[in-house]
């Protein structure tokens, strides 16, 4: 980044390249459409560039990079709050990979208190440590750690059933693997 | 049944499996891990948890470099080592550049309200000097008594004027008001009815000795069959005004009461400064006319203006005297009315006393006529004397013939 203030254009390629995907799945996880999770990461890099003269780095990139795309989504989700009908939830955001297995985590993931998941969400899927998750949450890491771990067990619980289904899966028991997504009440 | 007691935390074990514990709490943690079954049984749930969540995937569509980016780079060519070491080290110190501008923000809004109130302050300790100065030098006021010699005839009494200077020297100088905030000419106004007139004017006698006040204006005053009237203005301590009134106002009904305050304290302090310029002055013309010489036209002319100079100082500095005494003593005219109640005669005077009056009166009487025929014998004697001597012959012919026809 450093590299890239100091005016080298093939530093950015590099910055892109790396954070280009796990930026994109930031978005996509937490938001419905392919399209604008592609238009925000964009954004992302785009809002790198134009602050570039402004940056200081007092944390890692991927931090830096990860409070830009948080705004971002606040943001976005302002935005799709104010559009949308009273009363109209937005879509489920599933990815184009097994989506069924998206479909499964995503409807965990939303029995979690909104700070809870996306901690775990940080952790698990941006493998970010304590305490960036702390600095880009703005919160102590010892909370950090404790909503995690609650975050953990409580999930824990939500996917022992879609173990069983995800395990079936993966044995390609299709059968076994509706089954148990009925009895579960799973909306497929 | 035995409690098992874990040295690692459940949440440590998290943290641990995750690589987020210290060096000391890690080693612990894989110590008790490899011994205690109870522990390593709740591993494969955490573990599992992750494994599921890595199933979600989401790839990005492309992985070339969007126009919009290639366009945003071209566009931003930033500079080179826009940010310099020394930069960077400052900020470290500092903070981003925000928070330099808040460090600088908040020191400047320091400065300024340092400097507010050392402008503030200052002229009070010139203040302080001057005044003990003047103070020092100051004449003291004596006491006046002045009787006035008004009308004694006519049934209305001799109205009387005390004017009585302050016995005592200002309670406070010009500095310890000025210091003790602002400077507030304070005057207050108290109309009271009172029944026992006599006796609430010696009250207020004592009040005003209580605050250590002083009247600087004293009028009483009355005609027969009506009440009497006291018109006093008063001055006492400013810091006394309210507990003065408030006793003042026990002396009778509260027909009336008004307050008011001016705040002198701008033209108080810039008072100071015209004063202290025209010393300055004054020393200045002083020196010329010591060290340098030249016509005597000009010498003349500098001399006039060291006359002109002076009594502007005299002038301010009496202004400035009669604006502390004003601050230090507040003013209060009060205007206390008798009640006044018409006396019925019932008892009729004594027979001796109508007789001696009686006496008295025809003595009064003769004395008066006398007087009168004195005075008339006086005033027209010469002329009835001349008309007389003039008309004494005249008459005494015409006597004769009359007297002659009727013999005849």
């Amino acid at each position: 980044m450093l590299e890239f203030q100091g005016g080298s254009h093939p530093a950015f390629e590099l910055l892109f390249a790396r954070y280009r995907g796990p930026l994109y799945g930031f978005f996509r996880r937490r938001l419905n459409g392919d399209q604008r999770a592609e238009d925000l990461t964009q954004e992302t890099f785009v809002a790198v560039i134009r602050a570039s003269a402004r940056y200081e780095p007092r944390a890692l990139v991927r931090t830096y990079l990860y409070s830009i795309a948080m705004n971002l989504l606040a943001a976005e989700r302002r935005k799709q709050f104010r559009d949308s009908p009273p009363g109209e939830l937005a879509p489920e955001p599933v990815t184009t990979d097994a989506p069924d297995a998206a479909l499964w985590i995503r409807r965990a993931l939303e029995k979690l208190d909104d700070s809870e998941r996306e901690i775990l969400m940080l952790r698990e899927f941006e493998q970010l440590s304590y305490a960036e998750i702390a600095e880009l949450m703005k919160l102590p890491v010892n909370t950090v750690r404790s909503r995690l771990f609650r975050s953990r067990m409580a999930l824990k619980e939500y996917l022992e059933p879609t173990q069983k289904v995800s395990h079936a899966v993966a044995a390609g028991d299709e059968t076994e693997r509706v089954k148990l997504a009925r009895a579960e009440g799973e909306v497929l | 049944m035995n409690k098992i007691i874990h040295p690692i935390a459940p949440e440590e074990l998290m943290a641990y499996l995750d690589g987020e514990l210290t060096a000391n709490r890690a080693t612990a943690a894989a110590a008790h891990l490899g011994e205690c079954a109870e522990c390593q049984s709740i591993v494969p749930g955490f573990r599992g948890v992750s494994q599921i969540l890595k199933t979600w995937k989401a790839t990005p569509p492309g992985s070339e470099m969007p126009p919009v980016i290639t366009t945003a780079l071209a566009e931003s060519r930033p500079e080179p080592n826009s940010v310099s070491p020394a930069q960077r080290k400052w900020r470290e110190i500092f903070g981003p550049r925000w928070a330099t501008l808040a460090w600088a923000g908040g020191v400047a809004a320091v400065l300024v309200v340092v400097g507010a109130l050392e402008f503030q302050v200052r002229p009070r300790y010139i203040t302080l000097e001057r005044q003990v100065t003047s103070d020092s030098s100051a004449d003291r006021d004596h006491l006046a008594l002045r009787e006035s010699p008004g009308p004694t005839s006519a049934g209305k009494p001799a109205e009387t004027v005390l004017l009585i200077a302050p016995e005592e020297k200002e309670a406070a100088t010009g500095h310890d008001l000025v210091a003790n905030g602002p400077m507030i000419i304070r005057s207050a106004q108290l109309s009271l009815i009172t029944k026992e007139f006599d006796k609430a004017r010696a009250n207020l006698e004592a009040i005003l000795k209580r605050h250590r006040g002083y009247v600087g204006e004293l009028k009483a005053g009355g005609t027969t069959g009506s009440g009497r009237t006291l018109t006093a203005t008063l001055r006492v301590p400013a810091d006394q005004l309210d507990a003065t009134l408030t006793e003042v106002k026990t002396l009778g009904r509260v027909e009336s009461e008004s307050q008011s305050g001016q705040d002198v304290t701008s033209q108080y302090v810039d008072l100071q400064a015209r004063l202290s310029n025209a010393r300055n002055t004054e020393q200045r013309l002083t020196d010329l006319l010591r060290n340098r010489t030249g016509k005597l036209s000009d010498v003349l002319q500098v001399e006039q203006e060291v006359d002109r100079v002076r009594g502007e100082i005299e002038q301010m500095e009496a202004e400035r005297k009669n604006m502390s005494n004003q601050v230090s003593y507040a003013t209060l005219n009060a205007t206390i009315a008798e009640d006044y109640k018409a006396q019925l005669q019932v008892v009729p005077p004594s027979t001796s006393t109508r007789l001696s009056n009686a006496a008295v009166e025809g003595y009064r009487s003769m004395a008066d006529g006398v007087v009168s025929l004195a005075l008339f014998l006086l005033s027209t004697g010469p002329s009835l004397l001349l008309w007389g001597v003039v008309l004494f012959l005249p008459a005494r012919l015409i006597w004769k013939k009359v007297r002659r026809s009727f013999a005849s």
